[in-house]
């Protein structure tokens, strides 16, 4: 890797007494795109306001090329240093080109109208960022898309090694988002600029920096690939989410799912237990757990989304190895916790053979008295995979048990 | 709002405007002396021509003595005033902006109503109260500087909070003084509604240089009030030095506004709508809108002092309030069309 562009040691920053940035350690190397990824409040603006020079630290040294930054005269640190702030709306009506110009500002003198160079500069900020044609329009009557295009091309005029970028994307349609990212990895890898960007969007922030970094109350707590840093234990630590991480099939980067955390009533004192498969139990989970009852769940296969979605939520859930039958003890486990159970849910799942041990456990409770709920929005003819067996078992389950036929219907009768 | 006029035609038309205003307003009056007297007699003045033998001795005396003098202090304090509403506005990143927005107006009044009171106007000779003016206007303004100044960092909301109150209760103790005062009253009101009698070449030899120096710094930091018209923080991002940005402009406006005030008495409108005015002609860009200012500024007031001395001939209005009463409406007919145009910007 070579020298990089922009490194934070051990930097901390306050406003006021409060302190925003603990002992942070951050480095970036020419033609890396890191990404910046916290919560609000996490730090992650300071951050860029430290390194971009516009607030000092309070300690740490901050290095960019090699020079020192902090104390630098603010000229000299735009030279260095370009930021494309969340938004710009002048106070005064300017047009695209003028704004543009500015970003020359730290080369101009106050009074020349621009050198070759600082045109030069201009124009091809401007073609990158395909604002030329709007060159002549007032800056507040460009869409926000446009505006923001202009304003990226005057972080550009600044001809920095360095280029921060505080959620370029907020409030712009996903072509527009996609065009000024692919704008940042086109300077990243010609110019081998080091790009430092702070991303709301996790799988944006995934899928485009070759690293990222995750703040959290103003430390770094972790930091690396995509891959390393983006996983349900980060997000419940840091964001307080539970949340599923996937790799992107198409692409091959981590995407991550977030769920509404779960905040249960009181507990009700009372168990259910649900039989489900193929996801099919996932929304009566979260009901149920939402609504106080002590849930369990099974017996599912390991892969499952609604093991995923059980062990999301905490619950007990009795479970075999992907594609393995269900075995004795896991069978002897659940038959308890359904006879014990107030409430069993069948869910209109597939049945096959690996699990249709389940329809008969259910049926055994529910003869010994288990209030049993089956929902039934496939017919079980869609979903018999054991060649007639399930659909006699269901048969006689149903007769045995409230029918519902959506999970809003089984809401009401959950009351 | 495309830009159909270019700036070097703007500027142009703005210098011919003060020309033609300064040749009109030294032509009228009591007595009436013709464009061309007054171009003979100053290429002759100057040392270009021979002494016309057409002209008058009385109206020489009457161009030199009175007219000239007068017509150029309005120009001088016209272009002060536009060029400081021009700084104050660029600061606060606020149109509407105007000089007397960090009391510089009112702590230039307290100084000259002080002297007024104690010494009488006419006193220690004629330059005891425009001396009293500057210094209250200069004072009030430090104050205001320093109340909003927190740390190193001055906040410029609570820089135009402190305008506001130190204006207020500079107002209350100048009606206080004025309630005891006797027949000084008609002095002071006559001072506090600005005008420019009969103030001889010194007031234009003492303001000239303190404005020269105010355009000139005006002029220096016109380019940065650009930068901080994107935000503060933008314009830290791309190099602004804030806080000296803020020192020096707040010096700069003040200095004119109170070497304006000092002179001409409190003045409205002119620096309130001139950059306002040019504004929506040549764009924003502040390195060209200061000079248009000065040249504007002058004009307006050349004209509106025109119009102070002669609409009651032979006796006088003041000319703060030709401009309110002149510019008042015309400003509300500019905010309406533009806001019709253009939604709320202003």
């Amino acid at each position: 890797m070579s020298e990089p562009a922009l490194v934070l040691e051990r930097v901390s920053a306050t406003y006021g007494r409060e302190p925003v940035l603990r002992e942070v350690d951050l480095a970036v190397a020419p033609g890396e795109i890191v990404g910046l990824v916290g919560p609000n409040g996490s730090g992650k603006t300071t951050l860029v306001r430290v390194a971009s020079g516009t607030l000092r630290p309070t300690s740490g040294r901050l290095r960019v090329g090699g020079r020192d930054l902090i104390g630098m005269p603010a000229r000299e640190a735009a030279r260095l240093v370009a930021v494309v702030p969340q938004d710009v709306v002048p106070a005064f009506s300017f047009t695209a080109l003028e704004l543009v110009l500015m970003g020359r500002s730290p080369y101009r003198s106050r009074w020349g109208g621009g050198s070759p160079e600082d045109w030069a500069r201009v124009r091809a900020a401007m073609a990158a960022t395909q604002v030329q044609h709007l060159a002549d329009r007032p800056v507040d009557e460009l869409s926000g898309g446009e505006r923001r295009r202009v304003v990226l091309a005057q972080a550009l005029a600044q001809d920095a090694p360095v280029l921060m970028l505080d959620e370029p994307t907020t409030h712009l349609d996903v072509r527009h988002v996609l065009d000024l990212l692919s704008i940042v990895r086109r300077l990243a890898e010609r110019e081998r600029t080091a790009v430092l960007a702070i991303h709301h969007d996790l799988n944006l922030a995934a899928s485009t920096c070759d690293r990222l970094v995750a703040l959290h109350r103003g430390e770094v707590v972790a930091s690396g690939s995509p891959g390393s840093v983006v996983t349900p234990a980060l997000l419940r630590e840091v964001y307080g989410v539970e949340a599923e991480v996937s790799t992107d099939h198409a692409t091959g980067y981590p995407s991550v799912r977030i769920g509404v955390p779960v905040e249960p009533a009181a507990p009700l004192g009372r168990r259910a237990h649900v039989v489900g498969g193929a996801g099919r139990g996932a929304p009566i989970l979260r009901r149920l757990a939402e609504a106080g009852f002590d849930v369990s769940v099974g017996v599912l296969h390991g892969s499952d989304t609604d093991a995923n979605v059980a062990e999301r939520l905490n619950l007990v859930r009795v479970s075999v190895p992907p594609f393995s039958d269900i075995d004795a003890e896991a069978e002897s486990v659940c038959r308890h916790l359904m006879r014990e159970a107030d409430l069993l849910v069948v869910c209109d799942a597939p049945f096959g053979p690996g699990n249709a041990a389940n329809l008969r456990l259910a049926l055994e409770a529910t003869r010994a008295g288990v209030r049993t709920i089956v929902l039934e929005q496939i017919p079980i003819e869609e979903r018999d995979f054991t060649g007639g067996e399930a659909t006699v078992t269901w048969a006689e389950l149903r007769s045995h048990s409230t029918v519902v036929r959506s999970y809003e219907e089984l809401a009401l009768v959950l009351g | 709002m495309q830009r159909a006029v270019p700036y070097r035609r703007v500027m142009l038309g703005l210098a011919a405007a003060l020309v033609a205003a300064f040749l009109i307003g030294v032509a009228v009056g009591a007595v009436w002396v013709s464009p061309r007297t007054t171009i003979e007699l100053i290429a002759w003045k100057l040392g270009l021509t021979g002494r016309p033998d057409d002209v008058s001795r009385a109206a020489e005396v009457i161009v030199f003595q009175l007219r000239l003098p007068r017509v150029l202090l309005a120009a001088i304090v016209g272009g002060a005033l536009a060029a400081s509403g021009a700084v104050f506005q660029g600061l606060f990143r606020n149109p509407l902006a105007d000089p007397a927005i960090i009391g510089v107006s009112s702590g230039a009044a307290l100084g000259a109503v002080l002297v007024i009171v104690t010494v009488g106007a006419a006193s220690l000779g004629a330059f005891a109260v425009p001396l009293a003016a500057f210094a209250g206007a200069m004072a009030t303004a430090f104050v205001v500087y320093r109340l909003a100044r927190i740390g190193p960092a001055v906040h410029v909301a609570t820089l135009l909070l402190a305008g506001i109150a130190i204006a207020a209760v500079i107002s209350s103790f100048m009606s206080l003084v004025m309630s005891y005062s006797g027949e000084e009253i008609r002095d002071i009101y006559a001072w506090l509604l600005g005008g420019l009698v009969a103030q001889g070449w010194r007031s234009v030899e003492i303001v000239l240089p303190v404005v020269a120096v105010g355009v000139a710094g005006a002029w220096l930091v016109a380019h940065e009030l650009n930068l901080i018209s994107l935000g503060e923080e933008r314009a830290a991002q791309l190099g602004v030095e804030l806080d000296r940005l803020k020192r020096t402009s707040i010096a700069v406006g003040a200095l004119l506004a109170a070497a304006a005030v000092s002179v001409a008495g409190v003045i409205g409108f002119v620096g309130l709508m001139t950059p306002h005015l040019l504004r929506l002609v040549i764009g924003s860009d502040h390195r060209r809108l200061m000079p248009a200012s000065v040249l504007g500024g002058a004009t307006l007031l050349i004209l509106a002092d025109l119009v102070a001395r002669t609409i009651v001939a032979p006796s006088e209005l003041p000319v703060g309030v030709v401009t309110a009463l002149l510019g008042g409406p015309f400003f509300i007919y500019l905010l309406r069309r533009e806001g019709k145009k253009a939604g709320a910007r202003v």
